[in-house]
């Protein structure tokens, strides 16, 4: 093996454990996190729109107007960079949840709206007809159908999300991706540095591939249609 | 007078479907509406608990005003509480069931009674067994709706809309999504209300069964009530031609 080779080899291995470590302390808990978070946001801006709650709506609309037309890692920089301006300081960390919550609420709203709109009119008015409010129809009966119709949509969207938290390196999170460009900086070899970032990349979203899987395969058991 | 029809029009957009409707319907009674497709016959049904709403005209409930309207404006405004107050007290069976796919048929039928009438959880259901019981379906109570043939479903759907303990029973064409040899277990279901007493309207494509149960028949065509009667006379000697035409057709 030539002497370059075995160089490579070393970085690559000394650095796999930073790498792994930045992607389970940082990568994993910042998508974990903004995910769970964003899912809330997403359910109730779509309930919002659905139910037409009046002083709401427009809101609604205007948030996700902006969260989809502007890039995201625009998005980023205005929290973390551009808010200390105006007095509001958050640490990296804080920014990058806000930022991928707002992401995720502002998309998966369109997705869980698109999915309650899917479910039959008959339903709704299966429902009225029984003396249900709007409100009680959408949770005891539009919502867990709609649930079932969202979940493949979502879980396309958390994977994503996996990726996307390397926009975090942006705005100085610690996360996986940050962590192999500080490596290349010493070592100088990006492309098997980001070669190695790639891949554990690929671990993670191979395994939550995995889990979607045997998510979506519970949900359409446990949601007997 | 349970229902009272008085001077009722709608228009979808241009389209004029109800043209000066009046109609009523006392305690007990069971009206069967017959006449062909796009007469407005279920743009009426529907009327009576808000699925539509009227373009002019009074709808009375019970002694309670649903609807009062002209020109596609509320007269009197009713509160959308009273509204399903007053769907609570009837109830509807879809010409293609509608029943909730994530929930077993016992869960469908004790649905409305928990959540609307806060009946609890035991003795909903309690009622929803006997009702099942009622509708023959009672060894199927943990089933998903899609386990179901289409004439078990419907007596389903049946069931659940009695668990509201309606006095007025609305039918739109509660046999049309059926396979033939599923239609009688329907119809059977729906004789044992009429004989029970029950206040029904029902639209349907059953002569045989229209003969048989409705007190009084409503033929309807292009919007318009064109004749009622009992239905000796509608189906032996209708008086206009109208309703002729459309008996010879279907008979
Ligand atoms: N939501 C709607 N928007 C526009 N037009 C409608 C709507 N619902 C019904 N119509 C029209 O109103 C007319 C009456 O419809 P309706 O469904 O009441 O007839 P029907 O007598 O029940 O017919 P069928 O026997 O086919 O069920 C039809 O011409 C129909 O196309
Ligand atoms: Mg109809």
């Amino acid at each position: 093996m030539s002497d370059r080779m075995v160089r490579i080899v070393e970085i690559l291995i000394d650095s796999f454990l930073p790498l792994l470590k930045a992607g389970l302390a940082f990568t994993v808990p910042l998508t974990i996190i903004s995910f769970l978070l964003g899912l809330m946001v997403a359910f109730i801006i779509a309930i919002i729109k659905v139910l037409n709650i009046k002083p709401f709506v427009s809101i609604a609309s205007f948030y996700v107007w902006i969260i989809r037309g502007t890039p995201l890692l625009v998005q980023l920089f205005i929290i973390f960079y551009g808010l200390p301006s105006v007095g509001i300081t958050l640490n990296a960390m804080t920014s990058a949840i806000i930022g991928f919550t707002l992401s995720v609420g502002a998309y998966g709203s369109e997705i869980v709206r698109a999915a309650i709109l899917s479910v039959s009119k008959g339903q709704w008015e299966a429902a009225h007809a029984l003396g249900l409010t709007k409100k009680k129809t959408l949770f005891y009966v539009i919502l867990p159908q709609a649930v079932k119709v969202a979940v493949p949509s979502l879980s396309n969207s958390f994977i994503s999300l996996v990726k996307d938290t390397s926009l975090a390196a942006a705005v100085t999170v610690k996360e996986l991706f940050q962590v192999a460009q500080q490596i290349t900086a010493r070592t100088y070899e990006p492309l098997w540095l980001y070669m190695e970032a790639a891949a554990i990349y690929l671990i993670f979203c191979t395994i939550l591939t995995f889990g979607q899987s045997k998510m979506e395969v519970w949900f359409s058991r446990h949601m007997a249609q | 007078m349970m229902i009272k029809i008085e001077k009722v029009y709608k228009k979808f957009g241009t389209l004029e479907v109800l043209k000066n409707i009046n109609m009523e319907v006392a305690q007990g009674e069971v009206v069967c509406i017959i006449g062909p497709s796009g007469s407005g016959k279920s743009t009426l049904l529907r009327s009576l608990n808000h699925l539509e709403r009227i373009s002019s005209g009074r709808i009375i409930i019970d002694s309670e005003l649903l609807d009062e309207r002209k020109d596609d404006i509320d007269v009197h405004k009713i509160s959308s509480k009273k509204v399903l107050e007053i769907c609570a007290e009837l109830g509807m069976v879809f010409q293609r069931f509608n029943l909730f796919p994530h929930m077993t048929v016992i869960e469908n039928v004790m649905l409305s009674p928990i959540r609307v009438k806060k009946v609890d959880k035991k003795e909903a259901e309690e009622q929803a067994l006997e009702l099942l019981r009622k509708v023959g379906l009672l060894d199927k109570k943990d089933v998903y709706p899609s386990k179901l043939s289409g004439g078990q479903q419907q007596r389903v759907a049946i069931a659940r809309a009695l668990a509201m303990k309606p006095k007025i029973m609305l039918f739109d064409e509660p046999t049309s999504a059926l396979d033939p040899e599923l239609v009688s277990e329907v119809l059977e279901v729906i004789k044992s209300l009429a004989n029970e007493g029950m206040t029904m309207l029902v639209v349907t494509h059953e002569m045989g069964f229209a003969k048989e149960v409705a007190d009084r028949v409503v033929f309807m065509d292009n919007g318009e009530i064109i004749e009622e009667n009992i239905p000796d006379v509608i189906f032996k000697n209708p008086i206009h031609d109208r309703t002729k035409a459309f008996l010879s057709k279907i008979l």
